[in-house]
């Protein structure tokens, strides 16, 4: 197919057939995991340049797997600790790593909008945005379509809950965006004070009572609630969210009885998630780590792998 | 020095008229106002058939950074940059490095305005010491000195009690109170509009009710006090619906809008792949926001466009949105781009009261003395601008005289451009050529 799109920074203008056709691509890149020898050469002599500039070790070394198993060259530029107004900008680094000839940028970065304007900086290069502030992480997002597509087919009218801390979750805003454009419908749910404003404009709707958003669910996918977001009043305690959206076996009922049980890790065991679904049999959480390295392999193909046209 | 004007299409101040007029201007001072002046004994002669001759334009809120950060502008680049702009009048702001907070730094700035070359610059003071919201700066001082806006703009007075003391204070000063709306913690950490931005960006939204609960608070003490209020950058719906309720209870309360809240919204926020050059406080808000301005504009709830012209290095703006300094650089495209919306939403009010927004709406904000520079008048100040309202030019910040090298028009045609701007009776700026002169 026609590729129309030159980086990936988030989902907001892909279209259903573009996100099929990861999906399909990554399908195959999941065999070669299966071989007992995974490296193939399709992207020798490609180098691809990891920058990280918030440490996340399970983002960037699933993307340095895809990336050395498709024989890419492959350089971690760790940035993290050093914010922008010490040391190097960002303009700069763009410059530098375009000046050593990167084919390809990853970038992890706390701002909204890092890898936008990496993106405007830079004339050759390839932005894979894996992670921008609160904003996006589309390879999650497609991941996460990929685990649910892999288990139970097309995603066409099927039920996504999601609950948990929506307004800071980069995760949340990709994944309501691509499930949504595969025709999924997703009901998000958790305090008033943790959703965006306009969960419509994304798609989305929003049911107070986990019980209802649940309800017949095909997919329950669980946000990870941080301690600081206590601490900054937006809910009373870890403990009340718990008891009033703490995902577990009670809640898991309400849903079908084949439904996935997703969480992008890493999970916060007796909070947003109990352990009797966290490791339960419908829990996805491992397979969603496997399905990151075929992902980001066949994104890493379809842009550097000399089938764009 | 005569200077003779023929031909314009005169607006005063109120009405635009269609008929050609000519203006003669004598050391500064309008001398003629009429038909068929003779241009026997003028030095330069002018002819401005097809435009518009208007009072010099006023800008009520800008910031010219001078002194102490004079790496993002000062006084000779924007008043230079305002004159270019088609302002004879710059209100600076006072949240400078030190703030003017005091009566000797309102010296400091009409003195290095009279060298300026380009618009008159009149200083605005701190309402408060050290713009800290605590106790009252020293009003009075600065009033006798020259100051013609009490603000604390950069940031609201928190402190209500502050407030009403100022507006009490201030009320025999002839000097007005501007109120930078802003409930601060509503907007603590906030970057972007609380609606589909903050949704699809996941940064924090800066919602209408900041602004709006900040312009009720102010209302009350005006109502209390019976003292004027200014609220300036008013961006928000419910703001504007805040104002048109407390006009109609005859409230002095008095607002101005910024031509980036008039011509920009949030979807362009997103739409740039959130470019730091659309990042501003107050933020960029929802297209029925937008609507709602022009609306407050078509029906007299506005009482002045203001620039909150925000200039800033390069290195302090061209960065990953979040990380990105808040403003908006505007002051040579701000009354094109405002001319080219209006013409773009197919004139939502006359064109005389567009006009009248940027001169004699700013100018009954300013103290006594400065109200005539809002009109064309015999003995009035030769303060002029002249729109070519079909003039289209290309915005290139790489030329402007400001020292901003950013903003949200850069590249765009727009129409409707000032194309002359005079100031105490000088050319500060022009794009037509003499017709004769020199004698
Ligand atoms: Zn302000």
């Amino acid at each position: 197919m026609e590729w129309k799109h030159r980086h990936v920074l988030d989902l907001d203008t892909w279209e259903r057939p573009d996100l099929q056709h990861i999906l399909e691509q990554a399908r195959s890149m999941d065999e070669l995991l299966d071989r007992p020898i995974k490296k193939v050469p399709a992207l020798r002599g490609k180098l691809v340049v990891n920058l990280f500039f918030e440490a996340s070790t399970r983002t960037r070394v699933s993307f340095e797997l895809a990336e050395k198993f498709l024989s890419a060259d492959v350089v971690n530029w760790s940035a993290s600790g050093s914010s922008t107004g010490k040391g190097e900008t960002l303009r700069d680094t763009a410059w530098t790593l375009e000046a050593m000839g990167a084919d390809a940028v990853v970038i992890r970065h706390g701002a909204v909008g890092a890898a936008d304007y990496l993106a405007r900086k830079l004339k050759k290069s390839v932005v894979f945005n894996g992670g921008d502030g609160a904003h996006s992480h589309p390879t999650q997002a497609l991941l996460d379509l990929y685990t649910a597509w892999k288990k139970i087919g097309p995603l066409e009218g099927k039920k996504v809950a999601m609950i948990g801390d929506v307004l800071h979750s980069r995760v949340a805003r990709s994944d309501i965006i691509a499930f949504s454009k595969m025709g999924s419908s997703v009901v998000l749910s958790g305090p008033a004070t943790l959703m965006p404003r306009s969960v419509e404009a994304l798609g989305a709707t929003y049911d107070e009572n986990p019980r209802s958003a649940v309800r017949d669910a095909d997919i329950i996918y669980l946000l990870r609630i941080q301690k600081e977001r206590q601490d900054e009043g937006m809910f009373p305690s870890l403990d009340e969210y718990h008891q009033l959206f703490g995902f577990d076996a009670a809640l898991l009922k309400h849903a079908r009885p084949d439904a996935l049980v997703m969480h992008p890790g890493p999970i916060n065991r007796g909070v947003e998630i109990a352990s009797d679904v966290a490791d339960g049999s419908q829990s996805m959480i491992l397979g969603q780590v496997r399905s990151g390295v075929a992902i980001r392999m066949a994104l890493l193909f379809v842009y550097l792998g000399g089938v764009r046209q | 020095m005569k200077i003779l004007f023929r031909n314009g299409l005169l607006f005063d101040g109120t009405t635009l008229s269609c008929e050609k007029t000519d203006i003669l201007t004598e050391d500064g001072i309008i001398s003629r106002i009429g038909k068929g002046i003779d241009d026997e004994g003028a030095n330069e002669v002018y002819n401005l058939s097809g435009l518009i001759l208007s009072p010099g334009f006023i800008d009520l809120h800008c910031h010219l950074r001078d002194p102490g950060q004079e790496w993002r502008e000062d006084l000779l680049s924007g008043s230079r940059a305002g004159a270019a702009g088609g302002f004879s009048t710059l209100v600076c702001m006072p949240n400078t490095d030190p703030p003017v907070d005091n009566a000797a730094l309102i010296r400091y700035l009409l003195e290095k305005g009279e060298e300026c070359e380009g618009s008159r610059i009149l200083p605005s003071g701190c309402l408060s010491r050290e713009r800290a919201g605590k106790t009252l700066a020293e009003m009075g001082k600065m009033a006798i000195a020259g100051a013609v806006i009490f603000t604390d703009d950069g940031s609201p007075v928190s402190d209500t009690n502050l407030l009403r003391l100022a507006l009490l204070y201030s009320s025999r000063l002839g000097v007005r109170v501007m109120e930078h709306p802003e409930d601060r913690s509503l907007t603590s950490g906030a970057q972007v509009n609380d609606g589909i931005c903050s949704t699809f960006s996941g940064l924090k939204g800066w919602p209408s009710s900041a602004e709006a609960s900040d312009i009720f608070r102010g209302v009350s003490l005006s109502m209390d006090t019976g003292v004027p209020i200014h609220f300036t950058h008013v961006s928000a719906k419910e703001s504007i619906n805040a104002v048109r309720i407390a006009k109609a209870s005859d409230c002095k309360v008095t607002c101005d809008v910024t031509p980036h809240h008039l011509c920009l919204d949030e979807s362009m926020v997103i739409g740039s792949g959130y470019d730091g050059v659309f990042k501003v406080t107050p933020p960029l808000r929802s297209a029925s926001d937008t609507d709602a301005l022009w609306e407050g504009i078509r029906d007299g709830t506005v009482d002045a466009i203001a620039t909150d012209h925000a200039p800033y290095h390069l290195d302090e703006k061209d960065l990953p949105f979040q990380e990105s300094s808040f403003g908006i650089a505007s002051l040579e495209c701000a009354v094109a781009a405002v001319l080219d919306e209006w013409k773009r939403r197919k004139e939502p009010c006359p064109l005389e009261r567009l006009l009248s927004l940027f001169t004699s709406g700013p100018a009954r904000l300013l103290p006594e003395k400065w109200r005539t520079l809002g009109l064309i008048a015999a003995g009035s100040p030769a303060d002029l601008t002249v729109i070519d309202p079909a003039f289209e030019q290309t915005v290139d910040v790489s030329k402007w005289k400001s020292k901003a090298r950013l903003t949200p028009w850069n590249g765009r045609t727009l129409r409707g451009w000032p194309v002359m701007t005079v100031v105490r009776g000088k050319i500060a700026y022009s794009l037509i050529d003499r017709v004769s002169g020199g004698k």
